[in-house]
């Protein structure tokens, strides 16, 4: 069935409102209510002769639990919504829905928290440490944002092109080649953030303190390793902090 | 500015800072190092800014915000390790502001926590309205939780502030400049431990591995030579 594609104005409503999608996260429905909200611009034609039976259904649709990465729910936003004033059955765009959770979630997962994101902050840190300042800050939010904007403004562009069809959207080249990039990408620019960073840190310190630097580090990183189930990041350093106020106190 | 005028300033960086880590925008201001170095030039101290800022970006490198995770929250944190270190001694008070930042990272989880059950709570009040599809009623469960984590995230600010200001007073006359110097170290060397963890686990035994040596031996040239 042919459908009259939103105006951009449309478009650009639901992609401001796709910015706030976490707004209302909760463990009942996840970010349900956001996907409703993000969605409901799109919607506004199933308004017709003022009958809004059908704009209302599909609101109550967009409402219920979904989860994704928050910068790919934009796909399944504009495939629904397209789904929608296709007037496809509401179990086949149920359905749509909950087959794009699992594979939303890990593509961004894996392209942005464990690939854009860990690569522009090491970029950054290594930067500060060789001296940059408020520049290496700056530049990290121009890298990130560039490309998570363009992310989110692809993502519902896809979606709404290639309505039911959105899996092949997660096949294509650029995406599939990025991902090939970043695991590489982080793995360099990671590695050249630690030894750069440790220099940062201990080149200030004495001689002493060096010798407490490295032994922290040694024996935080042999717990992380060695029970990453019972040793977080957090209880290390509150550990190490009341540590080192004890031994502060004895030292007095 | 005045000290009543810088403190206003840093809450309502934090607030900010805390609504863009989940709910509004997302663009990474909530990062450690934005956010660190916006505290830092707020208090007239961005080496101190930038250096916290490292140490608590480390340590985000421990987090995934996967699914219904729960993590620590390190942005309004680290305007509070900022504030601490700052008014302590700036940047050879690092250790001593990531005390406060750490703990107020620990109460930001908890209360991210508290956020999503009470979101949940408000989509059980208004189920009916939204199973009906009432455009209003979405809007407002989504604003009402927006809201809630503005709140939330400024809340967290404050207490994050008053710890630090409560901690300088505290330890400030019962610390030299050797025991400053020794929370320091053990600090940033649990935060390169944390750091180092955290890579090593996103990267796995994949063939990125050999990527990553190659970075550490790059990386370890120009420590060397730099």
């Amino acid at each position: 069935m042919d459908v009259v594609t939103p105006s951009r104005g449309r478009f650009a409503t639901t992609l401001l409102r796709l910015l706030t999608v976490q707004g209302s996260w909760n463990y009942d429905r996840m970010i349900g209510v956001g996907f409703g909200v993000s969605e409901e611009p799109l919607l506004r034609d199933l308004v017709q002769n003022g009958d809004g039976s059908a704009y209302r259904a599909a609101l109550a649709r967009g409402a219920l639990f979904f989860n994704s990465h928050p910068y790919l729910a934009g796909l399944a936003v504009g495939a629904t919504a397209r789904l929608e004033l296709e007037r496809a059955p509401a179990q086949q765009i149920e359905r749509l829905r909950t087959a794009l959770c699992g594979p939303l979630g890990s593509l961004g997962d894996r392209l942005v928290w464990a690939g854009l994101l860990p690569f522009a902050a090491a970029v950054a840190m290594s930067a500060i440490a060789l001296g940059a300042g408020w520049q290496a800050v700056a530049l990290f939010l121009l890298m990130y944002n560039a490309g998570h904007l363009t992310l989110r403004w692809w993502a519902l562009r896809a979606g709404w092109r290639y309505g039911a069809g959105v899996a092949s959207a997660l096949r294509n080249s650029t995406i599939q080649r990025l991902l090939g990039l970043s695991g590489p990408a982080l793995g360099l620019a990671a590695g050249f953030m630690l030894p750069v960073l440790i220099r940062g840190f201990a080149a200030p310190l004495p001689p002493w303190a060096r010798l407490v630097f490295a032994g922290t580090a040694a024996l935080a990183l042999a717990g992380l390793r060695l029970v990453p189930d019972r040793v977080s990041g957090l209880r290390i350093g509150l550990a190490v902090v009341a540590l080192g106020l004890v031994g502060v106190w004895i030292w007095r | 500015m005045s000290w009543l005028e810088t403190h206003l300033l840093l809450l309502t960086w934090g607030t900010l800072v805390g609504l863009d880590l989940v709910s509004v925008g997302q663009t990474m201001i909530s990062r450690p190092l934005v956010a660190g170095a916006v505290a830092g030039a707020i208090v007239g101290d961005l080496a101190t800014g930038l250096q916290l800022g490292i140490v608590f970006e480390l340590f985000q490198f421990d987090v995934l915000p996967v699914g219904a995770a729960r993590y620590p929250e390190y942005g309004p944190a680290t305007v509070a390790a900022v504030s601490a270190a700052h008014f302590a001694g700036g940047t050879l008070a690092v250790g001593f502001g990531a005390g406060v930042g750490l703990v107020t990272g620990l109460l930001g989880g908890l209360s991210l926590h508290l956020l999503r059950r009470l979101n949940a709570r408000a989509v059980t009040r208004a189920a009916a309205a939204l199973d009906a599809g009432e455009p209003e009623a979405l809007i407002r469960v989504h604003a009402a939780g927006i809201l809630r984590d503005a709140l939330r995230a400024a809340v967290v600010t404050t207490v994050g502030l008053l710890l630090a200001r409560s901690s300088r007073l505290v330890f400030r006359s019962a610390l030299s400049a050797d025991h400053v110097t020794l929370l320091t170290a053990a600090v940033a060397g649990a935060a390169v431990a944390v750091g180092a963890a955290g890579v090593l686990r996103l990267i796995g035994r994949t063939p990125t591995l050999k990527w990553f040596a190659v970075g550490l031996a790059g990386g370890a040239v120009v420590a060397w030579t730099w």
